[in-house]
């Protein structure tokens, strides 16, 4: 697992996003005055679904003639259709049965949800502790990045030692994942706070609790949400890692158990599941931020 | 000027103020600054860039502390924020996912205060001429929109003194004008003691009942000068008036006069 460089890559991002707020700032008005500029980014927008699907019917017309005129043999790589009916397999099926997705599907699903809701948790109240105290800080901030310089994988075995192989240790993975991201990103937005408006709040006697939820919370919030959408995936990637340590159920047990008797189109399916999941995630806390955060691009003129 | 009282309600008596800062060490922000400012005054303060006019108002309004002299509000030495006088912050300073009239209402919300929202808060966005605008969010206001919710926040406690950092600093000349004189009617009706720092000397003799002159740093005050123009003042009369004039230039002799200090 190499995401040290993403998370933290996730701040510049953030902050590129708030440059390209800054140099718009008349944006209304100038939505007004130049409707060929609004048109431009809505061509811009249907380009984008365009270019996407036509960038799948490459990849499925590449993987076709791969198989077909390449005579990549199925174990490698199976059959667009093989692995179509390897998903019909899973999914049209009695959500009930063994033999779905859906079982399996819900635990993963339901013990990433909980390593996600304790990891974010974890992840923004430290990260508001430490935004908050400097004693805290520096208490703190070396272990984070000890933690986060530790790759995960490396400590599951230890985790499942701890937790067992029941759904203990997956929510524990999870959350572990799930954790820095969020702590790191709520920091510093925490942090990021203009000086001005906790000037305004000293100006008024505010407590720091009421400058901390009415100010600097706000403030961070689309920091906090670039955390949450790492943290949603990483969360994903943590119970199914913790599942091919060993466990009962779930979507990581469907991956090694198809592997075991060489069904590689059952894998690739069960991949295929477990990326649509994760676009249905990130779009997910992508529409929450927009419905939160809807001060947005505007807002930090 | 005002008649209702000789006592002054800030008082500003020797105030010096240095600052630390890693790039060029010691640095000496105000000297000795001495100042009396009445009920129901109008005072603005001019002064080069970085003359401390701004750190004098920060220190005022608690925000700063001040390393020497004695500063006083309404006769209680100040010894960080009060929660007492209303601050009007450059470039208004509204926090963007609260709405206009949730803004406005902000000073009633926090330092212990859980105040229901009367109608006082209507009435003051009615006032500002933002009656409609309440429930907007502060981007979809024009600059000068913003600044006047500014305002009304600063006038939410009902405050006796108003302390103004260059409010209107990041506005264009027009609207900028339009907000001096919205400004003197909200002065006239209510009577606030106001200080205004600004660094426009026709913003300062527009507003002022008295224009105060700093020198560039270590700021010191270098003229104390009343304007005997009759309020209420407009663009249109207010130069030609036969003081106007005078006062201008003597101003811009005293800013000049400063080192590297160019000005408006």
């Amino acid at each position: 697992m190499t995401n040290t460089g993403t998370q933290v890559g996730a701040d510049p991002a953030t902050l590129l996003d708030q440059t390209e707020m800054s140099l718009d700032p008349e944006a209304p008005e100038a939505a007004d005055a130049a409707p060929s500029t609004r048109r431009r980014r809505n061509r811009y927008t249907v380009d984008g679904s365009v270019i996407a699907g036509f960038g799948l019917i490459v990849l499925i017309a590449g993987w076709i003639s791969a198989v077909r005129f390449m005579h990549v043999p199925a174990y490698i790589l199976p059959a667009p259709e093989a692995v179509l009916r390897a998903l019909w397999a899973g999914l049209a099926v009695n959500p009930a049965s063994p033999q779905g997705y859906y079982l399996p599907l819900w635990s993963t699903l339901s013990n990433a949800a909980a390593g996600f809701a304790i990891g974010t948790g974890m992840g923004l109240l430290l990260g508001s502790l430490m935004a908050e105290s400097r004693m805290v800080e520096k208490l703190l901030m070396p272990y984070a990045f000890a933690l986060q310089s530790l790759p995960k994988v490396a400590i599951a075995p230890l985790i499942v030692i701890w937790f067992g192989f029941g759904d203990g240790s997956k929510v524990a993975i999870a959350a572990l994942l799930a954790f820095f991201p969020v702590l790191i990103n709520s920091f510093t937005g925490l942090r990021s706070t203009e000086p001005e408006r906790i000037d305004l709040m000293r100006s008024l006697s505010a407590t720091r609790f009421e400058t901390y939820r009415i100010v600097k919370l706000p403030n961070a919030a689309p920091f906090i949400f670039a955390g949450l959408d790492m943290a949603v995936v990483y969360a994903l990637l943590g119970a199914i890692v913790a599942e091919f340590l060993g466990a009962q159920q779930g979507m990581g047990v469907v991956i090694t158990q198809a592997q075991a008797v060489s069904d590689v189109a059952g894998v690739f399916a069960a991949l295929v599941i477990l990326g649509a999941l994760g676009i249905v995630l990130h779009t997910s806390i992508r529409r929450l931020e927009h419905r939160v955060v809807h001060w947005g691009r505007r807002g930090k003129q | 000027m005002n008649t209702r009282s000789t006592r002054p309600l800030i008082d500003i008596e020797n105030a010096s103020k240095t600052y630390v800062t890693a790039s060029s060490g010691q640095v000496h922000a105000l000297e000795r600054v001495n100042l009396a400012i009445l009920e129901g005054e109008f005072v603005c303060v001019v002064g080069p860039s970085g003359c401390g006019k701004s750190t004098l108002l920060r220190m005022l309004a608690g925000l700063d502390e001040c390393d020497g002299g004695r500063l006083t509000l309404a006769g209680r030495e100040v010894e960080g924020p009060s929660g007492e006088v209303g601050v009007v912050f450059q470039a208004a300073n509204l926090l963007p996912w609260l709405t206009v009239r949730e803004n406005v209402r902000l000073p009633l919300r926090v330092g212990g205060r859980h105040e229901p929202a009367d109608t006082r808060i209507d009435d003051l966005l009615a006032m500002a001429g933002l009656g409609d605008f309440g429930g907007r969010y502060p981007y979809e206001l024009s600059g000068g929109m913003q600044q006047r919710a500014g305002i009304c926040r600063a006038l939410a406690r009902n405050p006796q003194i108003l302390l103004m950092d260059e409010p209107f600093g990041a506005l264009d000349a027009l609207t900028r004008e339009r907000m001096n004189i919205e400004l003197q009617r909200i002065w006239q009706s209510n009577r606030k003691t106001i200080m205004l720092i600004t660094h426009s000397i026709s913003e300062a003799i527009f507003l002022a009942d008295r224009v105060v002159v700093m020198s560039a740093r270590p700021g010191r005050i270098l003229a104390d000068l009343p304007v005997p123009i009759p309020r209420p003042r407009s663009f249109d009369t207010i130069v030609s008036h036969e003081r106007y004039a005078g006062l201008a230039s003597a101003i811009r002799g005293l800013l000049n006069a400063q080192e590297g200090a160019p000005n408006d």
